[in-house]
């Protein structure tokens, strides 16, 4: 029977070789994705994926280049006003994939229009981040998306109003959010069908779309030859395929069959023991940064034991986040002591990362198992308990790092604090997502990546505001210096402002509102014969532009 | 029996119909929000909710559903995680499902008879040993397993297919999902075909027939197999819904863009999609009842002994 | 009077007319159903093979967690190359002793997971989920599958026409929606991945039971008991189930591992059995993670779980052969 089996199978193999191999042609790339994108309507993505492929397709007013530093894209350059609150574009002469020219128009509609249709990157827009004028009322739909302060004087003119000086304006212009989108096509599309297909979206970026359905596991890019910047293009097709599992994405890069995979966890170590691949390694630091998020709220339906503050120090400072990196992320991450990840929003006047101090904040964050039990101490006779049974969620499809990570921080507390217990509760994403703005969960594994060059993409996160949505801590001095460094006096004093973001800091980490676990590093492999991908830690992670393929 | 399959077939609706409610109320009290609420405050959930008219009594939601179904529109004919429209997606999905679905039922059910077949005709000796380690192993090793065994062995040590699903290679990628595919339905319909041959060979009819001289091909085909069917139909029917829904680990492993995946991730991805999950409800148990119907009425072709209806029906 | 209403009948008040000694079958007249299926089984080698299987796995499951040196959740450290204590994490299986340089001081018969936990104490502790979801498993085909399969078969008409669209209701809800409900009221673990099964599990073996049940009801002995005036569940029950018991079997031999497999799905999107605990499915998924630079990771429990399936199958056809001897009299 094996026997019939085995020549059914060859037999099939022979028919279809047929069809088979095509040669390898020099300007294809082919990328892995680890999730599906999305959406590419600007408006309704929500991850780096969806990101990363709108941005190969669309220009913005300004891009990152291969150091990360802003430099014009469709603006060819910009002026600011002397109180900083308004900033007027000049655009260059660029084109649709369909013919028609960019004009300032473009952006107008799009802009309003992610005021209007947005949910989760609505707030972008408004006073927390870009500070565009009348943003927030448009969000909340209490005026007319026109009166948004964005207006085109000219074809080539685009100008943004905005309620306060923003320092890191032009970076932001780096988001799909505030990407332009072709009036005319649009309003001639089916409703809710914009970007669904190739058909019905529009590039005047590097690429076009040819093949793509929402959801889909393969999507296919073809250069574009009326790309204003056409001439730095140099690959003919970008072939993305998303591949969940780490180990498939090992062997398909040793297949060939990818040009750049993301490996995690045990593949890494197999790879840097291999003498070959491990050339072929990278190791790509980016801004997410993994933390542990402790629900403060008394009242949470879990008894509410984390409302105190040594007991939250005391599990802060019981993990090991050197083993943790070392054992059980092992791509690269490194382990975090601060507020903010690593290598992150760089000081525009020192270039130092603002978390490039690692031992700032020792006395709260560290690993030091004596000092974890003193807390525990203390939060025992505070609480008149002795045994702590807390619950940890997280959300596991988004590989198996987050699986042995949960699992070794509940050996290691358990380990170093008697009397607490850890039960780990994995689910799909949706249900976590929902027990966290439920108030139904006491400790959180998550993480969160930068939307913007700027520690404020994280300290806005546990703002009164902000908390209310997970840690449920809320602070008055904290929430002043946060008001203050966004819409504040201290909005245009830049070295103040650096200064005031550590004082935030410390009140964050002193009352251990969540414990910070590792920066994230990405493992690629990279063909050798690929050279030109740039990497970026906010906004785009990758971009193409320059990518070639020997 | 025109009469009875009337019957059966309003019978049909009425059941999708029940379905269609049961579901309804159930994916509203699963944990989860429909939208990715990632740091999305209380207040723009409950302004997406009212939008969305999940704030009104569940039966008016319902009635508002069913009309605009009749209307030919799953709700309000977008996917509640991306905006994008429900129809046209599931549709590319479904007949990438389908095609390799139906791949694997025609190799499954084959192979699976033959193996069977040829057991129950060697029965206590070695093939019919070996055909049993088969079988048995065959649901031992997950589909998904042995997906990542042939990926390894035909893709990346003999590069004879694609490593991943291309469609423009339709036929010589869907030879590996559908293989794994089908080793389930191998193994049960080998099984079952083994078991109910040795009964019926030992039966007092064969018996009969192999004394009035028939013998081989003729007897299996004439006498033994038509009355083993019977249990076999009723393995393969289920197999069938099940491989046409697609097979959610395999889609992912070989990016497939099928069913089975775009029904976990709407259930269990960044929000629970109550459009999506109610759709592809919609057409999955459309699929089930009619398989169940088809099989009802096959039961009386292979055995006309059968009676289904009631006494005096 | 008195007297003779209390008498018994003795055998030795009966003779044989002729006188003649007849050959009386003593041996088989005093035996019992059950004993004779039971002096079948044991008989039939393949089968007792089968039951010695299930029960060396059985054996292992219950007593290797018990004198394994280390637990089964517990995260083994190792003395490395420089002397410093590392986590002992994906290494191949090894004994003490063996080894000279690094690890030689410990024996890992499976290896080690890539938490650094010991393997084979895990498959054995998971051998025990995985057995009692497979008892479980088979416990709801044969308890709800088939008795609502037989009588949705038996009975037809209209009761089978209302048993079969419930059926078609409650195989068309997704498993996945049907368990996520379940867990907002249960906790999550072994109970509700019971639960689940409960709920789920039995169709397939219903289906099997009706459709038996059609082809045997219009049979003439059923006929026949029928007109004897046999009531509707004495049919069922003792006369078309006993016919049935060839396909029921191989139903529940296919149902053991869709449950343990189930299970291992459920473990895998989070309402199944809680890490660190395991079963076999959750290992097997782990493994599959890593299977192909760390291969000896799925293969303790693909094997454990084949050896179990091979056991059971062999057992139930030890039983359906004992069960309708005309069967292994031929």
């Amino acid at each position: 029977m094996k026997k019939v089996l085995m020549m059914a199978l060859l037999l099939l193999a022979a028919l279809m070789s047929g069809c088979g191999e095509e040669s390898s042609n020099s300007g294809k790339l082919n990328v892995m994705l680890q999730s599906n994108v999305v959406s590419l309507d600007s408006a309704q993505a929500t991850d780096s994926a969806s990101f990363e492929v709108i941005a190969d397709c669309i220009d913005g007013l300004m891009q990152l280049d291969a150091d990360g530093k802003v430099i014009p894209a469709l603006a060819q350059s910009y002026e600011v006003s002397e109180d900083g609150k308004i900033y007027t574009f000049h655009l260059r002469d660029a084109k649709w994939a369909n013919g028609d020219a960019v004009t300032a128009n473009d952006f107008v509609f799009s802009w309003r229009r992610h005021c209007e249709e947005s949910t989760k990157y609505a707030y972008i827009m408004g006073s927390t981040v870009a500070c565009v004028k009348n943003a927030d009322a448009v969000i909340k739909k209490e005026i007319a998306p026109e009166q948004l302060g964005v207006s085109a004087p000219d074809a080539k003119t685009f100008v943004v109003e905005l309620d306060a000086p923003v320092s890191f304006f032009p970076s932001l212009m780096c988001f799909p959010a505030f990407y332009p989108i072709n009036e005319k096509f649009y309003n001639g599309l089916e409703k809710n069908t914009y970007g669904t297909s190739p058909e019905t979206f529009l590039s005047n970026g590097a690429f076009m779309l040819t093949e793509y359905l929402p959801g889909a596991a393969n999507i296919q890019l073809a250069k574009n030859n009326n790309y204003w910047d056409a001439s730095r293009v140099s690959l003919e097709n970008l072939q993305y395929q998303v591949v969940s599992s780490s180990d498939n994405a090992l062997t398909a890069f040793k297949n060939g069959t990818l040009n750049l995979a993301v490996i995690s966890g045990n593949q890494v170590e197999n790879v840097k023991n291999d003498a070959e691949l491990s050339k072929d390694l990278h190791t790509i630091p980016t801004g997410i940064l993994n933390y542990l998020s402790f629900n403060q709220d008394a009242k949470n339906n879990h008894g509410g034991a984390l409302a105190n503050v040594n007991l939250r120090l005391a599990i802060s400072n019981a993990i090991d986040r050197e083993s943790l990196v070392d054992n059980y992320v092992t791509n690269g991450s490194q382990a975090t002591y601060t507020a903010i990840p690593i290598r992150f929003a760089a000081n525009a006047l020192t270039g130092e990362y603002f978390a490039s101090d690692q031992k700032q904040f020792a006395d709260v964050v560290s690993f030091d198992v004596d000092k974890a039990r003193t807390f525990l101490e203390t939060a025992k006779s505070e609480l008149s308990r002795d045994n702590f049974n807390l619950e940890m969620i997280y959300a596991n499809d988004s590989g198996d790092t987050v699986v042995r990570v949960a699992q070794a921080i509940k050996s290691q507390v358990e380990e170093n604090l008697p009397g607490v217990t850890m039960n780990l509760q994995p689910m799909p994403k949706a249900e976590y997502l929902d027990r966290i703005t439920s108030n139904s969960y006491d400790i959180a594994i998550t993480n969160w990546a930068p939307d913007y060059d700027d520690p404020m993409t994280f300290f806005t996160l546990w703002t009164t505001e902000g908390c209310e949505i997970a840690e449920h801590w809320s602070n008055a001095d904290y929430d002043k210096i946060i008001a203050n460094c966004t819409t504040g006096e201290l909005a245009a004093k830049y070295n103040a402002r650096w200064i005031a973001m550590y004082d935030a800091e410390k009140i964050l980490l002193d009352n251990a509102v969540i414990a910070p676990l590792y920066t994230n590093a990405i493992a690629d492999l990279i063909s050798s014969n690929v050279s030109g991908i740039e990497f970026h830690s906010v906004a785009i992670e990758r971009v193409y532009k320059s990518a070639k393929v020997q | 029996m025109t009469k009875y399959i009337a019957k059966r077939l309003i019978m049909s609706i009425l059941t999708l119909f029940a379905i269609i409610f049961v579901l309804f109320v159930l994916i509203r009290i699963m944990p989860g929000n429909p939208f990715p609420v990632e740091r999305m405050s209380a207040e723009m959930i409950l302004q997406k909710r009212l939008e969305l008219g999940l704030d009104k009594p569940i039966l008016v939601q319902f009635a508002d559903y069913m009309s605009m179904l009749m209307h030919g529109s799953f709700g309000n004919g977008t996917s509640l995680y991306n905006g994008a429209p429900i129809k046209p997606i599931m549709l590319k999905c479904l007949e990438n499902s389908f095609k390799i679905g139906v791949l694997s039922i025609l190799f499954g059910t084959l192979v699976g008879l033959v193996i069977g077949i040829v057991a129950a005709l060697n029965r206590g000796k070695f093939l019919d040993g070996l055909c049993t380690i088969i079988s048995i192993l065959g649901v031992c090793i997950p589909s998904y397993v042995f997906m990542i065994f042939l990926q390894y062995f035909f893709s990346y040590k003999i590069p004879l297919f694609p490593y991943f699903f291309d469609p423009s290679k339709f036929l010589s990628s869907a030879v590996m999902p559908a293989l794994s595919l089908s080793l389930f339905a191998i193994s049960t319909v080998a099984r079952f075909t083994r078991n109910e041959m040795v009964e019926v060979i030992n039966s007092d009819y064969v018996k009969l027939a192999e004394a009035k001289g028939l013998y081989g091909f003729q007897l299996i085909r004439r006498h033994v197999l038509r009355n083993a069917l019977i249990p076999i139909v009723t393995v393969i029917a289920p197999l069938v819904v099940d491989l046409l829904t697609g097979a959610m680990v395999i889609e992912k492993i070989y990016g497939i863009n099928g069913v089975g995946k775009l029904m976990v991730d709407a259930i269990a991805g960044q929000g629970v999609d109550y459009n999506y999950v109610l759709a592809l409800g919609i057409v999955f148990s459309s699929l089930y009842i009619g398989v169940m119907l088809l099989l009802d009425i096959l039961y009386g072709i292979i055995d006309p002994r059968i009676r289904l209806a009631a006494k005096d029906g | 009077m008195n007297m003779e209403k209390n008498y018994t009948p003795q055998k030795t008040d009966f003779e044989f007319i002729s006188g003649r000694n007849i050959d009386v079958d003593t041996n088989f007249a005093s035996q019992g159903y059950w004993r004779g299926v039971a002096v079948h089984f044991f008989r039939n080698k393949f089968a007792v093979t089968g039951l010695i299987l299930v029960c060396a796995i059985m054996i292992f499951a219950i007593c290797a967690p018990l004198v394994s040196p280390y637990s089964y959740q517990e995260i083994i450290s190792i003395t490395g190359e420089n002397g410093k204590e590392i986590v002992a994490k994906s290494l191949p299986p090894q004994f003490a002793g063996e080894n000279q340089n690094l690890f030689a001081d410990k024996t890992f018969i499976f290896g080690t997971d890539d938490m650094g936990r010991d393997l084979w104490t895990r498959t054995w502790q998971g051998a025990r989920v995985s057995l009692i979801i497979a008892f479980v498993a088979i416990f709801i085909d044969m308890l709800i599958g088939m008795s609502y399969g037989l009588i949705s078969g038996f009975f037809g008409g209209n009761i089978d026409n209302v048993m079969q669209r419930f059926i078609e209701i409650a195989g068309s809800i997704p498993t996945l929606v049907i368990i996520s409900i379940l867990a907002i009221f249960m906790d999550k673990g072994i109970g509700l991945v019971i639960a689940s099964l409960l709920i789920t599990e039995w169709i397939g073996m219903s289906k099997i039971a009706r459709a038996e049940c059609l082809k045997l009801k219009e049979r003439e002995y059923v006929l026949a008991s029928r007109t004897l005036g046999a009531g509707s569940f004495h049919i069922i029950f003792k006369q078309i189930l006993p016919n049935t018991i060839g396909p029921i079997i191989t139903q529940v031999m296919f149902s053991i591992p869709v449950a343990i497999f189930t299970e291992a799905f459920l473990s895998f999107v989070g309402v199944g059995i809680v890490l660190p605990q395991c079963s076999i499915g959750s290992l097997i998924e782990a493994g599959f993670n890593n299977i192909t630079i760390l291969p000896y990771q799925i293969l303790p429990p693909i094997c454990v779980l084949a050896i179990l399936m091979l056991g059971f199958n062999l057992i139930g056809d030890g039983l359906r052969e004992a069960l309708a001897p005309k069967l292994e009299d031929m």
